[in-house]
């Protein structure tokens, strides 16, 4: 009954088993730890149970028929699908990445074999066969390989980008430009050129590319981008005057037209001017409605960078413990203007009102009213 | 067979063209579009009136040519007629004659168009808010109009005659839409955004508006009224809307009417320059009770003629009556009186206060407040007994 493959099998699965009993009972269980064996034990247990089904592969001897006469071609299909499994199952534990790979190579896997199986038996002439898988898959693989290559090269190259200095990355990138342009001359003048040699020169810049990538990985980021993320850069607003080095130097420096704004804040030659829609003339205050998103645009038209900083009075943040409450645009540079969004719940306490101002610029602020 | 169908349906057609006529005859029509009271209105009336009779003529020679025929050529038995195709003189004339007309339409109704959105002549601004179901106005400084703090009212817009008031409108939930036919158009109020409305009214008066795009469950109820004083009156308004609080008196019901309203009413409703007994101001937090963010601000509110979104009047019948026809000279004076204890409308006001979703329709079900994180659209209904209602009502008449 049992036939010797089935035997190992059962063997390994007992021990899986009982490996998943230890560890749930006396070990402190993790969860990946658990998917781990368990994926072992289901993994193992099918292969027994396959195993067993076809009496280590010679079930089908009997029973042979026309169209099975040829022994199927190698596949790595199989392979790939059991990585697949693989992934999906660390993926429900880890991240979403992992699993989303492991579901294309099934996928692929399910494809791919499908269309292989079916094709080798479709005749008894092996380059008939090619053939036919060939015409239902190449309109599939070569584009997505083609995309997969793409990918790789782009993140290979966005890796080198991010490791090295900002200068030194335009120099890369006329090099590398000014490379590809040459070989795509080299190629239209020569277009005897050995199949070969172009191969090669494909090849060598592939790699190359990719163990730059991998390189630059190892490097890390450059150091501003470090110290960027360090400060949070993107999520902390520093609403004073500028103090880091590397800060907001990412800004988007436009509004959209079709924004609908409330005030308009200028600075010009040192002064903070307020023009609010529909009221002539400008304005050292704007009303601003209770508990409603109010868009204020920030133009600076002064030489240097600033930003409009809104001082929207206080908050307690503990028994006794007061918190001014302060909201900015990220700063800009001369030209440029930046948008503000204020929620203002409450009116301002008598003799403290909300202002606008702009650190840096002494003497300057626009009142802001909530009625 | 068609004479017999046509007498059978003789009482339903007299019915409906009586009906439709009786109803063109409506003195009581407050948001009439066809009785402009402003040079805004003036102008949209101007446009469409001629626009109303030129559809008309023509929709009257297509019924009549479309009647005609069907009479004329019904099935008779008689053999299909000869079929013809292709008129070109008929066709060309019947497509240039259509656009000539659409083009002088479109002339003058482009140039209405541009006059009403004109701003730059504007004399005063008013942030009009709008949210599920009421309207907000407030009055940003204007030392020409004697605004020198911003005023903050709801309900009622009061604006001074002859004046450009240019209406800042937004929403803080939904898609509103302002309206007042006797003054201008309608207007959207969309939250995120300013759209402008002007409006300017020749005579002192009330103007009946409706929120003019379905915004929820009370849509129906959100009304507003504008209020047009003379010059002289609306100064006097906005002094009384300037004027300090003043408490109860010690020992009267409503100084006991005060406690109950710091008790329940201050959590979303604001009353400016109310104090607690330690003398720290009171600052309502509607933005933690109410999904929209805010609940009217009740200073004054006895200058006002209506509550709970202008659906229900604070004023009696009568005196409501008294008011609304009042003659142009007059009317100001009786506006500016506000609300008497004797005209005050108690029924519907303690009604409010008694279980203010039974009076309108809102999402204030404590039990159905999951989607909005435990705040309520609307005024829910407090639980007040009676006799804090009473002590309310007396607080409340204070408010002028």
């Amino acid at each position: 009954m049992f036939t010797p493959g089935s035997k190992y099998l059962i063997a390994i699965t007992g021990l899986s088993a009982f490996s998943l009993a230890l560890y749930m009972l006396l070990v402190h269980p993790s969860a990946l730890g658990a998917v781990a064996l368990i994926g072992l034990v289901a993994a193992t247990s099918l292969l027994t149970g396959i195993t067993l089904f076809t009496r280590d592969g010679h079930a089908a001897e009997d029973q042979t028929s026309a169209a099975t006469l040829d022994t199927p071609t190698p596949s790595m299909w199989p392979l790939v699908g059991a990585a697949g499994f693989s992934l999906v199952l660390v993926g429900t534990v880890t991240t979403p990445i992992v699993f989303i790979f492991g579901i294309v190579a099934i996928l692929a896997t399910l494809v791919e074999w499908t269309v292989q199986a079916w094709s080798e038996r479709s005749s008894a002439d092996v380059s008939y066969n090619a053939s036919i898988r060939q015409r239902i898959l190449n309109p599939i693989e070569y584009p997505v390989l083609a995309a997969i290559g793409v990918a790789v090269i782009i993140f290979s190259f966005s890796r080198v980008m991010l490791a090295i200095s900002k200068d030194a990355g335009a120099i890369i990138f006329i090099v590398a430009a000014s490379a590809i342009s040459l070989v795509g001359l080299l190629i239209s003048v020569r277009p005897q050129l050995k199949k070969s040699i172009v191969q090669t020169i494909a090849v060598l810049a592939a790699v190359g590319l990719v163990g730059a990538g991998i390189a630059s990985m190892g490097f890390g980021l450059r150091e501003d981008l470090v110290v960027a993320a360090e400060e949070d850069h993107y999520a902390h607003q520093e609403c004073g005057e500028e103090k880091s080095e590397h800060f907001d130097k990412g800004v988007s420096e436009t509004v959209s037209a079709t924004s609908g704004a409330d005030a308009t804040i200028e600075l010009v030659d040192g002064k903070l001017t307020a023009q609010v829609q529909g009221i002539e003339g400008l304005q050292d205050s704007i009303t601003v409605r209770r508990a409603n998103p109010s868009n204020i645009i920030f133009r600076n038209k002064d030489a240097g960078e600033f930003r409009l900083s809104a001082h929207l009075g206080k908050k307690q943040i503990a028994d006794g413990v007061m918190e001014d409450v302060v909201t900015c645009t990220q700063l800009i540079s001369e030209g440029a203007e930046q948008w503000l969004t204020l929620t203002i719940n409450k009116p301002a306490v008598s003799g403290e009102p909300y202002t606008l101002s702009v650190p840096g610029v002494e003497g300057q602020s626009i009142v802001v009213v909530v009625p | 067979m068609l004479t017999r169908v046509i007498g059978r349906l003789k009482p339903l057609i007299l019915g409906t063209a009586g009906t439709v006529f009786l109803a063109s005859c409506a003195t009581n029509a407050p948001q009439d579009t066809f009785q402009p009271k402003g040079p805004n209105a003036q102008k949209i009336d101007s446009l469409q009136k001629p626009v109303f009779a030129v559809a008309g003529i023509i929709g009257l020679i297509v019924a009549s040519a479309v009647v005609y025929s069907i009479i004329k050529f019904r099935d008779k038995g008689q053999p299909i007629p000869k079929q013809s195709h292709g008129n070109p003189a008929l066709e060309i004339t019947l497509t240039i004659i259509p656009a000539l007309i659409l083009a002088v339409v479109g002339v003058f109704t482009f140039r209405t168009v541009f006059d009403l959105n004109k701003t730059s002549d504007t004399q005063m601004i008013i942030n009009v808010t709008g949210q599920q179901w009421w309207w907000e106005y407030d009055y940003p400084t204007n030392n020409e109009y004697g605004i020198t703090q911003p005023i903050i009212t709801s309900g009622q817009l009061v604006i001074p005659v002859g004046t450009k008031v240019l209406l800042r409108e937004t929403s803080r939930d939904v898609i509103h839409s302002y309206w007042i036919p006797a003054l201008n158009g309608k207007r959207d109020a969309v939250p995120g955004r300013i759209t402008l409305n002007r409006i300017e009214a020749d005579e002192p008066g009330i103007y009946a508006g409706q929120c003019t795009e379905f915004c929820g469950l009370s849509h129906a109820n959100m009304r507003m009224e504008a209020v047009a004083l003379s010059k002289e009156d609306f100064a006097k308004w906005v002094a009384n809307e300037l004027k300090p609080y003043v408490a109860p008196a010690k020992d009267s019901l409503a100084k006991e009417g005060e406690t109950v309203f710091l008790n329940q009413c201050t959590r979303c409703h604001q009353v400016n320059g109310l104090t607690r007994e330690d003398g720290t101001p009171v600052i309502a937090a509607p933005d933690e009770n109410v999904w929209s963010g805010a609940a009217p601000n009740l200073s004054h509110l006895m200058s006002r003629n209506t509550f709970a979104g202008a659906m229900f009047d604070l004023l009696t019948p009568e005196c409501r009556s008294d008011v609304w026809k009042s003659e142009s000279a007059t009317f100001g004076e009786k506006y500016l009186a506000g609300v008497s204890e004797p005209c005050l409308n108690q029924t519907d006001l303690r009604g409010w206060l008694r279980n203010a979703p039974e009076k309108k329709p809102m999402y204030a079900n404590p039990a159905l407040l999951a989607d909005t994180g435990g705040k309520y659209r609307g005024m829910p209904n407090l639980g007040l007994s009676e006799s804090d209602i009473e002590k309310l009502v007396a607080y409340l008449l204070t408010l002028k």
